[in-house]
């Protein structure tokens, strides 16, 4: 599975979304707010959470975390990049 | 009754003294009980500081299973709030049927979590351990009042509640509708919480905790910081007081309760309810806006909070904001949870009394969006006549307090128990020995909604949501009208168990945000609120095994003092491999029961008026309702006992015992365990089965009792 659609599953089981298939969720569809996964603050939290669980890296908090959650693709970047960075720490 | 409601004595432990006077004079002052917190180890988490009360607290019964920090705590305010009042406890013991009829209200969100959370994680990794499930046995969310009963007792009427950060200010409010309806002549009322890690991680994965001391209404405020503390206060009518030579501190002039229906952690931004609960509570008063000098806020510090309510202020207040004085004690306290309802109204009540307003601590560069006439730095002298208290919590759960100094306000309006009916029931019964609640059928719930709900959430919503297809529905009944009241015997402890498993398993940077608001004792009403637009009073209660038998209780008093028109109310409760095993243990050789079970039930119970006016179909009137603590209790008899039915969870020795010499002694038995499973939610199935009887037609009136050692409810039901 790539990271985009492995983090589509994460969100769907994390956050309980019951009944919405992962691969319907669009790489660049917003995920917070009225028009697409309507999902809020607290949903964020979870999914930082499970992130960082998931994938080891830590996830910004703040207005750095508001690019980073804008989409699933934009979460995979971050992810990528994080993982990336830690390769390269070693 | 028309009697002013007045506080008479009042005791505190919080992290600035565990005295009144102790943390009255560091409060005014300006000091702060801030301090890095060593009950537990913090490394790791956003903050290390908290409000970790650091005074000598109760001792006597230390080491016993049922004491925890908790209950020291309330112990300890409770007795100095007796002692305060002149009450003289002893003596009151030792002249039976003389007494007064005194009650005790306890709120609290933690009770032992502190002594049992690592029990509880080591539980997760080996269920077995002796050791553990022995010491388990302080979980119950009524420890706390059962210790105050023993220790401060008798009491006639008992009630343990939980509304997360709002169940101190309605422990209040439940103690003043029991003296409104003339219940009882008395009431300790208070509530207490300790610091303990599960809420210490809970709000540092929710990102809620300031890294520094908090800031309330500052623009650099980044969270609220925790305390533990107790609060509680003697109230009675001002005749009762007068009587016996007590003198009022404060009145206790208004209240009200309500939710916000709209987030389980975040405010409702433009604090329309809390604004609204404002205005009933200075009308139930008879005060206006204008006679507000005082706001002691709920103000957390948190980003969302402050804002939040100072445009309910603005909403409430208007023109006359810029003169009322406003301050949080969270700067100085912390955030004791369950117990700052209490700890704050008598903070309010000391500013009334001594004319010093408090400051808000760490307050120093006012936020623009929180423009409010702040006390900066120390108290300052200000003459008080009418002091508000707000409290907010979880699952958009509020309540407002209006004091005042002794008769300030007109004398209040008759309070007469309004007529109650049942317009809805349902349940859900465990048949042994599947012993487990069936599935929710697809499309019960919309699940996008429900999708935080836990089990047992979504078990209680369901339920609710059927029983209310039948009852008085919007726009007769406005959604501000109508509330929900759930009783659990021992909250979610499998949940937690779980929740400190991961924390100590995985550390505090890992576990669920989204999981944490689940833990508390109400997260079910808030849940239940949220999801059907229960915007008047939602409360969880406890009362062991009679929990849904308490609930009922609360939800009938809240309808009768007019708090509401329409309150679903019941219980329901899971099965849990814990408490199976620790009542197991706790029961061996002493002829244990069968296995535990699992159910629910629920009633609607509305104003009969409403009811009528709004055309619904009435299913049984509630005829007569009476509790007692350690004696029987009196209901009238049946009309005719050929077509009457008794209905308890067994029919057995104890029941026959006390039915003993009653007009319902000859009255057929039906009993309920036997089909609807062992377990805390029996009494609310009973109540259902009752309705059932009563609306089917069979029988003319039914008594639904409950009559074990400790606590009685009879309810009894009657064709309308």
């Amino acid at each position: 599975m790539d990271l985009r659609s492995e983090i589509k599953a994460l969100i769907v089981s994390e956050l309980n979304l019951a009944g919405l298939d992962p691969s319907s969720i669009g790489d660049d569809a917003p995920l917070f707010g009225e028009g697409g996964l309507g999902l809020d603050s607290l949903d964020a939290l979870e999914l930082a959470m499970s992130l960082e669980e998931r994938f080891g890296v830590r996830v910004p908090e703040g207005e750095e975390a508001r690019s980073v959650f804008r989409s699933v693709a934009a979460l995979a970047d971050f992810v990528e990049h994080a993982r990336g960075a830690r390769t390269v720490g070693k | 009754m028309t009697a002013r409601i007045v506080v008479t004595g009042m005791g505190l432990v919080t992290a600035l003294g565990t005295s009144v006077g102790e943390t009255w004079e560091r409060l005014v002052r300006g000091e702060r009980g801030l301090a890095e917190v060593t009950l537990f180890d913090t490394e790791g988490y956003r903050s290390r500081v908290g409000g970790q009360v650091r005074g000598a607290l109760a001792e006597d019964g230390v080491g016993e299973p049922s004491w925890s920090r908790t209950t020291a705590m309330a112990l300890t305010a409770a007795r100095e709030a007796a002692r305060d009042a002149g009450l003289d406890l002893n003596a009151r013991r030792a002249r039976p049927g003389r007494e007064m009829r005194a009650g005790l209200v306890v709120g609290g969100t933690v009770g032992g979590m502190f002594e049992t959370e690592d029990l509880l994680a080591r539980f997760h990794a080996e269920p077995g351990a002796r050791e553990v499930l022995s010491r388990m046995l302080s979980h119950p969310l009524t420890a706390t009042g059962d210790r105050l009963e023993r220790e401060l007792g008798p009491f006639a009427r008992v009630r343990t509640l939980s509304s997360a950060c709002s169940g101190g200010a309605n422990a209040l409010i439940v103690g003043a509708t029991w003296l409104a309806l003339g219940l009882v002549d008395l009431v300790l009322a208070g509530a207490s919480d300790a610091l303990c890690r599960l809420t210490w991680s809970g709000f540092n994965a929710l990102g809620a905790l300031d890294p520094e001391p908090c800031r309330p209404f500052d623009a650099r405020r980044r969270g609220l910081s925790l305390g533990e503390g107790a609060g509680f206060v003697v109230l009675e009518n001002d005749e009762h007081a007068r009587a016996r030579g007590a003198l009022p501190i404060a009145d206790l002039a208004g209240w009200a309760m309500g939710s916000e229906a709209y987030h389980v952690t975040n405010p409702e931004p433009t604090g329309a309810v809390p604004a609204r609960l404002l205005d009933e509570a200075l009308a139930r008063a008879g005060l206006r806006a204008a006679d507000v000098g005082y706001v002691n806020a709920h103000g957390t510090g948190t980003p969302l909070n402050d804002p939040m309510e100072a445009r309910a202020l603005r909403a409430a207040l208007g023109d006359g904001l810029p003169g009322v004085l406003v301050s949080s004690s969270k700067g100085q306290l912390g955030h004791t949870l369950g117990a700052a309802g209490a700890i704050e109204a008598i903070v309010a009540s000391l500013a009334i009394a001594r004319g010093i307003v408090p400051p808000t601590g760490g307050l120093e560069t006012p936020d623009a969006e929180c423009a409010l006439r702040h006390v900066l730095g120390r108290g300052e002298p200000h003459e008080v006549r009418v002091a508000v208290s707000s409290s907010f919590g979880f699952g958009g759960m509020d309540a407002v307090l209006v004091l005042t100094a002794p008769g300030h306000a007109p004398p209040p309006r008759e309070t007469n128990a309004r007529a109650v009916v049942v317009t809805g029931s349902a349940r859900l019964g465990a048949t042994l020995p599947a012993a487990r609640m069936p599935e929710l059928p697809d499309g019960e719930l919309d699940l996008a909604r429900a999708r935080r709900l836990s089990r047992a959430s979504r078990v209680a919503t369901a339920l609710a949501a059927r029983a209310l297809r039948t009852a008085s529905r919007a726009p007769a009944l406005p959604r501000a009208r109508t509330g929900v009241v759930l009783g659990s015997a021992f909250g979610s402890v499998d949940g937690s168990s779980a929740f400190m498993h991961r924390l100590f398993q995985k550390g505090p940077r890992l576990v669920s945000p989204a999981e944490f608001p689940n833990l508390v004792p109400s997260a079910t009403v808030g849940h239940a609120s949220i999801y059907l637009e229960q915007r008047g009073p939602a409360l969880a209660v406890a009362d062991l095994a009679a929990s849904g038998e308490a609930a009922i209780a609360q939800g009938l008093e809240l309808v009768q003092a007019g708090l509401a028109d329409q309150i679903v109310a019941g219980a329901v409760e899971e099965a849990s491999d814990i408490v199976e095993r620790v009542l197991v243990a706790l029961f061996a050789g002493g002829g244990a029961t069968a296995a535990r079970s699992e159910g629910a039930g629920v009633l609607v119970l509305e104003d009969e008026e409403t009811a009528r006016a709004c055309g619904t179909t009435i299913l049984a009137r509630v005829a007569a309702h009476a509790t007692a603590r350690g004696e029987s209790v009196t209901v009238p008899a049946p009309r005719d006992p050929s077509r009457a039915r008794v209905v308890a969870a067994y029919v057995d020795a104890r029941l026959a015992a006390a039915l003993l010499g009653t007009g319902w002694e000859g009255v057929p038995r039906v009993a309920v365990g036997p089909a609807a499973g062992d377990h805390e939610a029996l009494g609310a199935i009973s109540a259902c089965v009752g309705v059932e009887l009563v609306a089917g037609g069979q029988v003319d009136d039914v008594l639904v009792l409950c009559a074990d050692a400790q606590r009685a409810y009879a309810l009894v039901l009657v064709r309308p």
